[in-house]
């Protein structure tokens, strides 16, 4: 570099202000969320909703019928958790709902996971399961509810068969899709280097459908807890479905409260432990 | 040797027409070289290459494989797609097996083959990573050392650098030559840089579009030179690499109907 080009390089570069502070440092403006920090602000309205709820039954504005303070609440929640309720302990009734769940994903997912993925490669699979499912799968549970019973009984059966029911098309419909998304270079490459059909499925379809399934899993468990009510208005005398509702008819506002809750931590687990599940099945996932 | 004759693609097109993608295309490949289409975009390439790699039945025409006639995918041709198909589950040294898996290999042997094909595609220290740690180039280097695990008899190209910057593309066409030159694989080669094209070919055949056809061959040494001197400057200034530049960009860029006719003066 010459003498004169090297001046007007460093006349050109303004100093800086602060040589020793951090620069700022900047991105492209985003549009919508683009993945802003969310955490915080969820978890300050969650203490606010409750303290607005500490509020409204101190000063009474609501009945407790309607709306029982939080420390009643509290109160019934350990007492329930030290002498049970309805003639079972918690933890019975508890697992009584989680087994159920899990019972129902079980069987959803290895009936929903190779017929969807035979829907995917096999026109008669397709054609022949597409009318059962799509005339099914938009109704509400508790429509289907009462043939549960005719058909299937009081027992456990009936309440198992309405989650399967219920978790069995999202994951039928995602497995399908997750084979719609595979590329087919991928398949010609796995070709070309003489993968045989079985081995086609084993290494490249299976894994490719596999991120879309882990999600439906996901979602399907949801579906799971949000039927489990209905599924245990059948004859049950255990479970925090039958729990809610049996408090309903004494208008033990406090216990409702109190399964709503249990509900909604073991939901959120769940969904929380699937994703953990996925971020080590599938760490792939999102990346090319 | 790889043989087409008179290959023909119809595809259906819309409103009930034909889109004529191929017209009696016929071209041999003999071992040791390395053929090269080059076309505009839309002039047939891919669909040569996929019928030869057995993706896309013929219409009409035929082509061998050391007589043997192309009925299907498999081994015996290995393909490097334009945009990399290596599986995300899988580490870089388990992609570039995956063939040799499907082909029942002991692990072991896996293991061994796959490190020395990447040795020759110099990502060595890269067994371990995930594809998407790499850079594109990188990404290809693996998809060719991928497609070389199975010892094809031949290896089909589609715009393999297309994607890359200009200066990695340059790297990666003396790797290409590098691994030509050392396990003398013969190579089918398409790209749509005439300058690639004429640095990489002891064949080059122009393509023109609408119907795809193949309009002129020519045999080249630049590479054989190349791959002997290693002398880039050398084959870029000769006065012969930019004449050839020159009659195959005005071919390329003459209105169809010329083309067509020259086709037939050529045939
Ligand atoms: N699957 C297909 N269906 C219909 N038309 C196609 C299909 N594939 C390619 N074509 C048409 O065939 C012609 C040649 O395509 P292609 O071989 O991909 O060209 P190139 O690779 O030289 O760019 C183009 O006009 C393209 O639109
Ligand atoms: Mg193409």
């Amino acid at each position: 570099m010459t003498d004169a080009a090297r001046t007007t390089a460093e006349s050109l570069a303004a100093p800086l202000t602060d040589p020793a502070a951090r620069p700022r440092t900047v991105a492209l403006r985003p549009f919508g969320l683009d993945g802003a920090r969310t955490g915080p602000i969820s978890a300050v309205t969650g203490l606010l909703l409750i303290a607005v709820w500490f509020l409204v039954s101190q000063h009474r504005l609501v009945p407790p019928l309607f709306l029982p303070a939080p420390g009643e609440v509290a109160a019934q929640f350990l007492s329930i958790l030290e002498d049970g309720y309805a003639g079972a302990t918690l933890w019975e009734h508890v697992s009584a709902s989680l087994l159920r769940i899990l019972a129902a994903a079980l069987i959803a997912a290895s009936l929903g996971i190779p017929l969807g993925l035979a829907m995917g490669l096999n026109r008669w699979a397709k054609g022949v399961l597409d009318t059962p499912i799509e005339f099914y799968w938009p109704l509400p549970p508790l429509a289907y509810l009462p043939l549960m019973i005719i058909w299937l009984g009081i027992g456990e059966v009936s309440k198992i068969a309405l989650l399967t029911l219920a978790m069995f098309a999202p994951i039928c419909l995602s497995a399908q899709a997750g084979l719609r998304s595979l590329p087919i270079e991928r398949v010609n490459a796995a070709l070309s280097l003489g993968a045989t059909r079985w081995q086609l499925f084993r290494s490249i379809v299976l894994p490719s459908a596999l991120p879309e399934i882990l999600t439906s899993l996901r979602i399907a468990i949801g579906v799971g807890w949000s039927t489990l009510v209905a599924a245990e208005l059948i004859a049950a005398t255990r479970g925090i479905g039958f729990m809610i509702m049996s408090a309903s008819h004494f208008l033990a506002t406090d216990v409702v409260f109190v399964g709503i809750g249990i509900i909604a931590a073991w939901a959120f687990a769940f969904s929380y432990g699937m994703r953990l599940l996925e971020s080590w099945l599938v760490p792939w996932k999102g990346k090319t | 040797m790889l043989r087409v004759q008179n290959a023909s693609v119809f595809f259906p097109g819309r409103d009930g027409g034909v889109i004529h993608a191929l017209d009696r295309a016929s071209l041999d490949i003999d071992a040791n070289s390395i053929v090269v289409a080059l076309g505009a975009s839309g002039c047939g390439k891919s669909t040569l290459l996929n019928a030869i790699a057995g993706f896309l039945p013929l219409s009409e025409g035929s082509i061998t494989l050391d007589g043997q006639p192309v009925e299907g995918p498999g081994a015996d041709r290995g393909v490097v797609f334009q945009k990399d198909t290596l599986l995300p589950w899988k580490s870089v040294l388990d992609n570039v097996a995956l063939g040799l898996d499907f082909a029942g290999l002991p692990p072991r042997d896996r293991r061994d083959r796959a490190a020395e094909l990447l040795r020759l595609v110099g990502l060595e220290g890269f067994a371990k990573s995930a594809p998407h740690e790499l850079s594109g180039g990188m990404r290809q280097r693996v998809g060719i050392a991928r497609a070389l695990a199975t010892d094809p008899k031949i290896l089909l190209m589609d715009e393999p650098f297309g994607a890359l910057d200009s200066l990695t593309r340059e790297q990666m066409q003396e790797l290409l030559i590098d691994v030509w030159a050392r396990t003398g694989k013969r190579i089918f080669f398409i790209t749509h840089s005439i300058e690639e094209a004429l640095f990489l070919g002891t064949t080059v055949v122009v393509m023109s579009p609408r119907p795809g056809r193949i309009v002129a061959r020519f045999d080249l040494d630049f590479v054989r030179r190349f791959a002997a001197e290693r002398d880039v400057h050398a084959i870029l200034s000769d006065p012969e690499f930019g004449d050839l530049h020159n009659r195959i960009r005005d071919l390329v860029h003459r209105p169809h109907h010329t083309a067509v006719h020259r086709a037939e003066t050529l045939q």
